[in-house]
């Protein structure tokens, strides 16, 4: 498979890093040895716009499933996202507080958002997307949204 | 050297419908008519975008600072690409993100935020104005 699967819609590019898995709102999340790191898709780095600041739950903090993670506010929206896994934070990506526009320079590098300890990995995989399924997913909410800006 | 009647030419974003574009051209409309009239001038991006030839010789002859409203930078692109050189090169979300309380909102007229967002980058772009005019009267005395 290669690094990166990709479309383009209208005049944008979009790419899915197939190295890791998704959630449907575009938040991936990527197996270390049993922890997991997490991040946002290219897709959605480009459809928010340029990120002004990242609020990130700090390290420690417990999360279920579908909890909030993170606030991402951008020059057009605000943004809460869910947290993929049922874990605990154990690492913030520093460069969160003082650069986030490096959401939208290296969304699957850089910018990640939070490294989270999961106690059950393969149960927390199973409710994930693998990338072919997440860029089915993501291919049809970047054409509906060129048909409804 | 720079000509004793050369200004500096201000470009901000032509970004309609969105905050941070009318938060360049509060600012810009700041500078150039109330805070350093004399110095500078305006030119909008939408000029130099349709090739008009009065504001691409301007702006080849005069030092230039752009305001952009997102990273696509078009108004730092268009100076360079009408030849001219961007002698400062201003982000609106920078100066945000050092003013966080002052969240822009608002299209048409902006919020108090916004406003005041548009205050705090005319400042910026005034003392960049002043620095650059200061280095051009440095290099004519020496």
């Amino acid at each position: 498979m290669p690094d990166f699967l990709e479309t383009t819609v209208d005049k944008f590019t979009f790419k899915v890093a197939t190295d890791r898995f998704y959630t449907s709102e575009g938040i991936w999340v990527k197996e270390e040895n049993g922890r997991v790191r997490i991040g946002l898709s290219d897709f959605v780095q480009q459809r928010n716009g340029d990120v002004a600041f990242a609020d990130v739950k700090p390290a420690g903090t417990v999360l279920a499933t579908g909890e909030e993670v993170a606030v991402i506010e951008t020059i057009k929206v605000n943004i809460t996202f869910p947290s993929p896994v049922n874990g605990k934070i154990v690492e913030v990506n520093p460069a969160m507080n003082d650069a986030p526009e490096a959401i939208n320079r290296d969304p699957y590098g850089t910018g990640w958002l939070a490294v989270l300890e999961v106690a059950d990995w393969e149960a927390e995989h199973a409710k994930l997307l693998d990338p072919q399924a997440y860029f089915m997913i993501m291919k049809g909410q970047a054409e509906e949204e060129t048909k409804n800006p | 050297m720079m000509e004793k009647t050369q200004k500096v030419i201000i470009v901000p974003c032509s970004g309609i419908g969105k905050p941070y574009g009318t938060v360049s051209r509060e600012a810009a409309y700041d500078v150039t008519e109330d805070l350093r009239p004399g110095q500078t001038r305006l030119v909008p991006l939408a000029l130099l975008v349709l090739g008009d030839e009065e504001s691409r010789s301007v702006v080849a002859k005069n030092p230039a600072i752009t305001i952009d409203g997102c990273k696509l930078a078009c108004a730092a692109k268009m100076v360079q690409q009408s030849g001219g050189t961007v002698a400062q090169e201003i982000a609106v979300l920078d100066i945000y993100r050092r003013n966080k309380d002052l969240k822009p909102l608002g299209i048409a007229e902006l919020n108090e935020g916004g406003q005041k967002l548009a205050k705090v980058l005319a400042e910026e772009v005034t003392s960049l104005v002043d620095g650059i005019i200061a280095g051009k009267q440095g290099g004519e005395n020496a």
